[in-house]
């Protein structure tokens, strides 16, 4: 090292040492990726891999007497099931405000909660839902009828 | 109007400097590239100042303190965060704790590495706090001004071990919930002295310190949510005040220990790491904070063997810590943390087993549940909180196994006691104890003569004459650090190889008897 | 300060080595995502994650479908890797009920030895596949099943009457007819659970009436009272395991209940069998068991030889000796395990027991004799004489059956005899009055041989009881014991056997034997044994009955 005598520097401030301390920026350095890794590491913990509920997709029978236009609600799924001649749809329960249940009503569904309404199809008539019911992915298993709640179909599509 | 674009193009170059400033005023001291900025970095920092601004070349050395006091607290620091991560997933309540175990180590995104880290953390944590007490010891370290920071790391070590005792129920599987039935009954065992004196009904420590410990008269739920809190948030909290007094008091007591012609045997430096202080002062590097009596380690002294904390304290630290992460991290890549069936109180575990650092008081226990479970406990922790105030010699600190007697004296020792313990475990076990040789000896001298109270004697009698032999007190807590030591690590090995079911001897697991 | 730089640079070189080997190993090289990783669904490749069942009602969550994709609701269109093949038709759908609760194993793990619970303290294995119907057990029980040979019977009947021509059962049957017809009628393969119509023979025989031609003329024809009877048993029975039920059926043809209580029914020298099938195999001992490691041998083992694994065991060893039949106990010892339902998944069967008392074994004598009796006195009532046990007697033997009357039969049965191995069966966890008299009523038609009453009171001996004293000494105590407690032979001294037998019974048993037994006829004469003359006999009847004021 060398004391360079230049004015106005003291002793006590001497002139940084040009030499890069390549041992120590590489231990720092690789000490921080490692770190960083498994920083990331433990920030993907909290997200669960696996939700500790029920399957979305679930098989049902629906009852023989069942009108059309008439909705099957199965107990616990938050899902109205309807059946005519051209097939079976499903429409989801699930407001699109909030997240409150509606109920089916006369002509369609209502929710409690803050009063949107929604035709049978599931298209908006009143109230702050921004979107219409969605309609559910529907698959026919012999008698049974398979119901997805995570996979939505366009309005209007009907399985036989 | 002039001002008033002015104003407003001022406000606009404000908001582009802003980034930068905001990195400015954060970390205001600058790169530290000189000892003035060295120094403000470390005492400028909230998280830093804790240490000294400059370190003793000899406290840096590794033979002085072999990173351990370092490698306890980053133990600790690993069990801290992988703990804090497990309680996003662990529920404290029967039968659902061990569900939630199973989901961590299955489903939970690097959920069997962080409870694989967080009990092997805890277990590395429990050895070097041992191995860094014996350090401490053999260096001598204790003695004035230090004395009171041996009494906080004293109970340093009853915080870890509770904190480990109260983790090891958490998994609520067999080797839980019989090794803390085991240590709930230990602390229950002052029962056999008040039992046989008749005074039970009138004074019970045992069953008042086992209600306490249980919330009720057996392992339960309320057990199982009492140790989840003292696991989690009080002993933590616990620790983490005496690790701050801990480390406060080594900056007040002057550094670590060092010997006393330190200075003369440390190397000769390269000139350029070593920078004289005070010689002009145009600026300022301390902030005086108060005006007190006595010393520091500056004062008074000419060009000093010490260097700048930052960075050559904190390569060592970070040095020390990542490879504590390292060991720690090996050993949960190849090795899983046991979890057996889910706790069943109708089917005990036969060998039921402590947590391997208190199956040396086991052994113990299984003589005299009070003299093994809280009688000699006591005695050690006793013993050991008394040494600074015991030997208030001054040769030899700072230096490995300093003092009358020195490395011999610990070497015999070190024999001494692995085979006092052997021979009389080896008595014990091939012709039992008292009660096989007299079926009516009365409880109280059972509680007084058996393995456990005996070794101490030994150990004391040995170390009695060490003083007398050395005229010294060192030489005496050499020799009876050393007895203790050994003496633990033989009853620990027995406890853990050589015993099986009903507590038996075995050569060895091949032998235990089927169900 | 260099030697500190180098120790964080390979320390912290380690460390980042060691998380991007722990990195790529739960996140590439795990098995369910290589298995996942070939499957195709008919959208396109399968979006790799963990899958799992989750049923709060039974409180399971099971992974298994995270390598078994196609087993999972709704993924049935999924195909790749063999593993990807979607469950057989079950009664249950996996989709709801998870897949531990009928196979056992470790739903939570998602590893392969986990999952399957092959691995150190998990109590519960999977089943294998050859035992998969002991499944059932785990929430359900079979009520009213016959001994053995009725249900072979029933199951005879069934095929004997060609009901099979329209009906399936167990998938078989319902064979389409070449003149037309066939695969008319039910699916009767469930009829235990769901019932049937009781009027069901009346329709039949009126469609028969009606039909001109075809299965209902060809097929079916009027059907005797007993084979009627047959019939119910086997739709009664039918549960869609039929594995199960004829495992259980042996189960009441061995005698089992004589000694172990299975549902708070049977005896209490054994252990209780009711969760028999969840004994952890980890604490067995499988030294002397050939075979897999697995608890269906170590039952099947313990049935041969039982001393063999249980050390000390005074059991006697199964009567049954073919394979067939020992691997059927085995299996139906593996299926009681029944385990905690929520109510919403309890079945009617089960409640029916639990609830309702009914009873899981059929009330006719020769069940019950097979259920309780057959173990300790034979399958076909001859007794069993085994080395290292004390032998139990013949309770079908013409000579016993002809001199002891009803009523010793019943008082036998229903009070023991105290102090000896033969436990009281009039009791609540044991037989009813009516279940005693249909035994008795057996072994009356088993043994083929009426009582036959000679006339006399029922204390008629006058004898010297000293010297039947002597006498009993010499003749007797060998194996009867000194003190008439009992050894090779029975004991005499005991309470009961002394209130219930005549001294005619006692009299003639001493002068006719049993043929079959070591007890020869003592009025005989032979060449080793001393004959007794009738007063003899009487006087050692005499001293045998000084024993009866002496017994509490």
């Amino acid at each position: 090292m060398t004391i360079q005598a230049k004015p106005q520097r003291s002793r006590l401030d001497p002139a940084p040492v040009p030499r890069r301390d390549w041992l120590g920026l590489s231990a720092l350095g690789t000490m921080a990726g490692a770190l960083l890794f498994g920083l990331i590491g433990l920030l993907r913990l909290p997200k669960a891999a696996v939700l500790a509920s029920p399957s979305k997709r679930f098989r049902v029978e629906l009852p023989q007497a069942l009108a059309p236009g008439e909705a099957f609600v199965p107990p616990g799924r938050n899902v109205a099931i309807f059946r005519d001649e051209q097939g079976v749809w499903a429409i989801s329960t699930v407001c699109t405000h909030l997240g409150c249940i509606v109920r089916p009503a006369a002509d369609g569904f209502e929710c409690p909660c803050h009063g949107s309404r929604f035709r049978s199809d599931g298209t908006v008539t009143r109230g702050p839902a921004p979107r219409p019911l969605p309609w559910l992915k529907v698959s026919t298993a012999g008698d049974a009828v398979i119901v997805d709640e995570a996979a939505a179909v366009p309005q209007g599509t009907k399985v036989a | 109007m002039a001002q008033a674009s002015d104003a407003l193009q001022e406000f606009v170059a404000d908001l582009k400097r802003a980034p930068k400033r905001i990195l400015e005023t954060a970390f205001r001291t600058g790169p530290p590239s000189t000892d003035r900025t060295r120094s403000t970095f470390v005492f400028g920092n909230v998280f830093l100042h804790l240490h000294a601004v400059r370190t003793h070349r000899w406290s840096l050395r590794w033979t002085t303190t072999l990173g351990l006091g370092i490698a306890t607290a980053a133990a600790f620091l690993i069990t801290l965060v992988t703990g804090v991560m497990l309680m996003f997933y662990y529920k404290p309540y029967p039968e659902v704790a061990y569900e939630s175990m199973k989901d961590i180590h299955f489903v939970v995104p690097t959920g069997r590495l962080i409870r694989n880290l967080h009990r092997w953390a805890a277990h590395v944590m429990v050895i070097t706090v041992i191995l860094h007490m014996a350090r401490a010891f053999y260096t001598a370290a204790y003695r004035k001004p230090r004395e009171f920071n041996w009494l906080i790391g004293i109970a340093l070590l009853v915080v870890t071990l509770a904190l480990s005792f109260t983790g090891y129920l958490l998994p609520w599987d067999q080797l839980a919930f019989w090794a803390i039935t085991i240590g709930a009954n230990i602390a229950e065992s002052p029962r056999e002295v008040t039992d046989a004196l008749g005074i039970t009904e009138y004074f019970d420590p045992g069953g008042l310190q086992k209600l306490l410990l249980l919330g009720s008269d057996e392992v339960g739920e309320e057990a199982l949510i009492r140790f989840y809190l003292l696991h989690v948030m009080l002993l933590p909290l616990v620790l983490a005040a005496l690790l701050a007094v801990h480390f406060w008091r080594i900056r007040k007591d002057g550094g670590l220990a060092k010997p006393a012609d330190a200075d003369a045997r440390l190397a000769a430096r390269r000139e350029q790491e070593t920078y004289p202080v005070f010689t002009e002062a145009p600026v300022k590097t301390y902030h005086l904070a108060a005006i007190v009596r006595g010393r520091t380690p500056a004062v008074g002294k000419g060009p000093e063997n010490t260097v700048p904390s930052m960075p050559h304290l904190f390569y060592a630290e970070l040095g020390v810590m990542m490879l504590t992460l390292l060991v720690c991290l090996a050993l949960s890549v190849v090795s899983d943390a046991p979890l057996k069936e889910l706790a069943n109180p109708s089917v005990p575990e036969n060998p039921a087993k402590a947590p391997w650092y208190f199956l040396g008081v086991q052994e113990l226990v299984s003589y005299s549940a009070f003299m093994g479970g809280i009688g000699i406990p006591v005695i050690a922790l006793l013993g050991l909180a008394l040494i600074p105030y015991l030997d208030r010699e001054t040769a030899g600190t700072g230096e490995w196994f300093g003092g009358p007697g020195g490395w011999r004296l610990v070497r015999f020792s070190a024999v001494l006691g692995t085979s006092a313990a052997v021979m009389i475990e080896a008595v014990a076990i091939r012709f039992g104890w008292l009660r096989e040789w007299f079926p009516d000896v009365p409880q109280l001298i059972v509680t007084a003569v058996n393995p456990g109270t005996l070794l101490t004697l030994v150990y004391a009698a040995w170390s009695v004459w060490c003083v007398k032999r050395f005229q010294s007190a060192r030489a005496g807590a050499l020799a009876l650090f050393t007895c203790f030591l050994c003496g633990f690590v033989v009853l620990t090995v027995i406890g853990t190889y050589f015993r099986g079911p009903n507590w038996e001897f075995y050569w060895s697991p091949a032998y235990w008897p089927k169900h | 300060m260099r030697k500190n730089k180098l120790l964080l640079l390979i320390s912290s070189a380690g460390v980042l080595a060691l998380l991007i080997w722990a990195a790529v190993e739960e996140n590439i090289l795990r098995e369910w995502r290589r298995i996942q990783a070939q499957g195709r669904s008919e959208e396109g490749p399968l979006g790799v994650q963990l899958r799992q069942i989750v049923n709060r009602g039974l409180d399971t969550s099971d992974r298994c479908i995270s390598c078994h994709v196609a087993m999972g609701p709704g993924e049935q269109g999924v195909t790749g890797a063999p593993l990807l093949k979607p469950h057989k038709p079950v009664v249950h759908d996996p989709a709801e009920f998870g897949c531990t609760v009928c196979h056992g194993g470790q739903g939570q793990a998602t590893e392969k030895a986990d999952a399957h619970g092959r691995v150190p303290f998990w109590p519960e294995p999977m089943l294998e596949k050859e035992t998969m119907y002991a499944g059932c057990g785990t929430c359900h029980v079979t009520l009213g099943v016959p001994e053995k040979h009725r249900i072979k019977a029933a199951g005879a009947a069934f095929e004997r009457l060609d009901c099979l021509a329209c009906h399936r059962v167990d998938g078989r049957g319902g064979t389409i007819r070449p003149g037309g017809g066939g695969m008319e009628g039910p699916d009767l393969s469930r009829t235990g659970i769901t019932g049937y119509d009781p009027e069901w023979y009346a329709k039949h025989l009126a469609k028969r009436a009606e039909a001109k031609s075809g299965p209902w003329r060809d097929a079916f024809g009027p059907i005797s009272p007993p084979e009627l009877e047959l019939l119910r048993v086997f739709l009664d029975t039918r549960v869609a395991a039929p594995g199960w039920v004829e495992a259980k059926s042996v189960f009441l043809s061995s005698g089992c209940l004589g000694c172990h209580k299975v549902s708070g029914v049977g005896g209490d020298e054994g252990p209780d069998l009711t969760q028999a099938g969840l004994k952890d195999p980890g604490r067995l001992d499988f030294t002397y068991v050939a075979g897999k490691p697995v608890l269906e041998n170590w039952f099947r083992e313990h049935l041969l030889a039982p001393a063999s694994v249980v050390a000390g065991s005074q059991m006697p060893p199964a009567a049954v000796l073919e394979e067939r039949e020992l691997a059927q106990l085995a299996l139906f010892t593996l299926s009681l395990r029944r385990r905690e339902l929520n109510d919403a998944y309890v079945p009617r069967d089960r409640m029916l027991a639990t609830r309702f008392g009914r009873r899981e074994f059929a009330r006719d004598g020769a069940t019950l004799y097979g259920a309780f009796c057959a173990g300790c006195h034979g399958e076909d009532g001859m007794g069993r004489r085994l080395t290292g046990l004390v032998s139990f007697p013949s309770v079908a033997n013409p000579d016993f059956l002809e001199i002891a009357s009803d009523e010793f039969l019943r008082e036998t049965i229903r009070q023991g005899r105290p102090g000896r191995r033969m436990p009281g069966w009039l009791k609540e966890n044991g037989l009813t009055a009516e279940d005693i008299d249909a035994v008795t009523a057996y072994l009356r038609s088993a043994g083929g041989v009426e009582s036959r009453a000679d006339g006399r009171p029922r204390r008629w001996v006058r004898g010297e009881a000293r010297a039947g004293e002597q006498i009993y000494a010499s003749s007797c105590s060998g194996c009867h014991g000194a003190k008439g407690e009992g050894g090779a032979g029975p004991a005499l001294n005991n309470r009961v056997l002394l209130a219930s037998a005549t001294d005619s019974y006692l009299v003639e048993t001493i002068r006719r034997g049993r043929r079959g037994t070591a007890m020869a006829g003592f009025a005989e004469p032979d060449p080793v044994r001393r004959t007794l003359a009738s007063g003899e006999v009487e006087a050692v009847v005499a001293y045998l009955r000084t024993w009866e004021e002496s017994k509490p």
